[in-house]
């Protein structure tokens, strides 16, 4: 068991810096936000710890935090300037941003080391503690998922119009979830560059963009046991699909765009459309075998 | 200093073939195609198997590119965007599927053509077509610049003109302001959305074969560079206005093309990122735009 859990270790690694980085993309994607923001407070998290570490000579739970924070801090400022926007053209003005920071690694001298990014950033972090971090950002997570919050959010996605009717603040709770996604993609960013000891902008370029949304959509939107199927489900793939070999790209594509149209709802939606059906069924049974038995009784 | 404007309104020619299409799709029918770029770097690929194989001449290479793109385009529209729009429970449900469906379908193409050419760049023979360069006045001008200048102003200026004076052009401005009523109005909505996709796919083409022209050569690659760039010229002139796509590939292209010759090169991506995201603050609906009416 410890010897598979070792072999494998850069596939844990990946799965949580990625699932941290799915919530991150989630938590405004709840509210109706399509943000891509995401990418560029992971870049801010990864290079921000890398810079404190290596150059700076930061404790590395330390840099973590700060880094963490200064993401948080970026995506609260993004969130009020680009408070008017709305749908597509929100979710491009964030493309820009997150792309704009990559070009500023590329182009960062000394501090960023240019396209070759910073090497040996060797800290504490251990997978283990990821994953502890990991579960305590899901528990939180959670929480938002049940009871007044979980339906307060469905609203204000499904019918913003109808959520400020019944008093909600939209625009309060979508100002929020910025900061919120911020930390936690920084967190995502700052985590993944100790695991891998090194951060360059390829790493925080359009691709993971495409990724972290593909882990989404397959998983499903607005839970996150959905990102973590995601999550496990693409970085685990890649090994299930030696077979395929140079082939991956075309069926990752083709899974992508059939989730995006049969099942928009990722695994999480079949699973509770699946499991809605069945609770309806049931209850026809029950229905049926209770008319059977007044039936019987009044014969 | 005429040399420089020229080669900025080339670059700013080939924005405006590859962002016509986009912006045509996303303005009326909805659709932010993000496999546009793909589109644009496959039906390049196509018409290079082609030659390959036989002799077609520039001509038939630009043709057998514009076809293959349409097609594709066509199928996209057919198979993925229509359905995902069709089951989507609101115009806002649909655009994430939209987007996620585009970026889906992308990475299909690009990577086929990575796989055949082993992401080598590719181009065409030069065998039945010279690159001729002409000097005039100390210009420097070749005859594919000179097919690319024709191609981008007249079919930037023509589209627009088409799209402001004939009736598929009033259908089409129609089902980009109220997709219901205007289908209540007799539009036949799916037949002018594959229309208004094919076009866009020929132009993709077109763009395509004439960037592997003037480049000699392109990279499976190319097409995603180009299409964060489209979107920053789209959204620049603003989104389904024709006139306003030349107008934002000319301010992109110059503004490139000013930041390459006073800077190192590094920070020219950076030029149409911060555009967008600038525009985006200052007047989200681009300079030509007319304000869309959205209460939450």
């Amino acid at each position: 068991m410890m010897d598979w859990l070792s072999q494998n270790q850069i596939l844990f690694d990946g799965t949580l810096s990625l699932l941290l980085l799915a919530i991150s993309i989630q938590i405004p994607l709840r509210l109706g936000v399509i943000s891509f923001g995401s990418i560029g407070y992971y870049a801010i998290g990864g290079y921000g710890t890398a810079i404190l570490m290596t150059k700076h000579d930061v404790n590395t739970w330390v840099a973590i935090l700060t880094a963490s924070f200064a993401a948080a801090i970026v995506a609260g400022l993004l969130g009020l300037i680009i408070a008017r926007l709305t749908g597509l053209y929100l979710a491009m003005a964030t493309v820009a941003f997150s792309l704009l920071l990559s070009t500023i690694a590329v182009n960062g001298g000394e501090l960023t080391g240019g396209a070759v990014g910073i090497f040996g950033i060797i800290g504490d972090v251990t997978t283990w503690h990821v994953a502890v971090i990991a579960v305590v950002v899901i528990v939180l997570v959670a929480f938002t998922e049940r009871g007044r919050l979980a339906r307060r959010f469905d609203a204000i996605r499904e019918d913003p119009q109808l959520a400020s009717a019944l008093g909600i603040d939209v625009a309060g709770y979508r100002r929020l979830s910025f900061p919120i996604s911020g930390f936690i993609g920084g967190l995502a960013g700052a985590l993944a560059v100790n695991l891998k000891t090194a951060i360059s902008p390829e790493s925080v370029d359009f691709h993971l963009v495409v990724l972290a949304l593909t882990v989404i959509i397959v998983g499903g939107q607005t839970s996150w046991i959905g990102a973590l199927i995601g999550s496990v489900f693409f970085v685990w793939l890649p090994e299930v699909l030696g077979v395929v070999g140079d082939w991956e790209a075309v069926v990752y594509g083709f899974i992508v765009v059939t989730a995006a149209v049969l099942f928009p709802g990722g695994v999480v939606g079949v699973w509770n459309d699946w499991m809605h059906r069945r609770g309806r069924t049931s209850e026809r049974e029950q229905f049926e075998r209770l008319e059977a038995v007044s039936e019987g009784k009044g014969s | 200093m005429t040399q420089d404007v020229l080669n900025a309104t080339t670059l700013a020619s080939i924005y405006v073939l590859f962002a016509l299409g986009m912006s045509l799709v996303w303005g009326t029918i909805g659709i932010l195609n993000f496999a546009h770029g793909s589109i644009f770097m496959f039906s390049a690929f196509t018409a290079y198997l082609v030659t390959r194989e036989a002799d077609v001449g520039m001509l038939g290479v630009i043709v057998i590119s514009m076809v293959s793109g349409a097609v594709i385009s066509v199928a996209m529209q057919y198979l993925v965007f229509q359905p995902i729009m069709r089951r989507a429970k609101s115009q806002h449900a649909g655009e994430l599927q939209l987007v996620i469906g585009g970026i889906g379908l992308s990475a299909i193409p690009i990577s086929i053509a990575q796989r055949v050419t082993f992401s080598n760049p590719f181009g065409f023979p030069t065998g039945a077509f010279e690159t001729q360069s002409y000097d005039i006045g100390g210009v420097r001008l070749t005859n594919v610049m000179i097919v690319i200048l024709v191609c981008g102003l007249g079919l930037g200026i023509g589209t627009a003109l088409w799209i402001k004076r004939s009736k598929h052009g009033l259908a089409l401005r129609a089902l980009g302001v109220d997709p219901e009523v205007s289908s209540l109005m007799g539009i036949d909505r799916s037949r002018l959305g594959l229309a208004a996709m094919a076009y866009s796919g020929a132009l993709a083409g077109l763009a395509g074969a004439l960037l592997t022209y003037y480049f000699s050569s392109i990279t499976p690659e190319s097409g995603d560079t180009l299409l964060l760039k489209a979107f920053a010229a789209i959204i620049l002139g603003g989104v389904g206005s024709m006139f306003g796509v030349v107008l934002g590939s000319f301010i992109l292209a110059f503004a490139e093309y000013a930041v390459l010759l006073y800077t190192d090169g590094n920070w020219v991506t950076a030029v149409s990122f911060g555009l967008l995201f600038l525009i985006l603050l200052v007047r989200p609906q681009g300079i030509l735009g007319k304000k869309e009416v959205r209460r939450t």
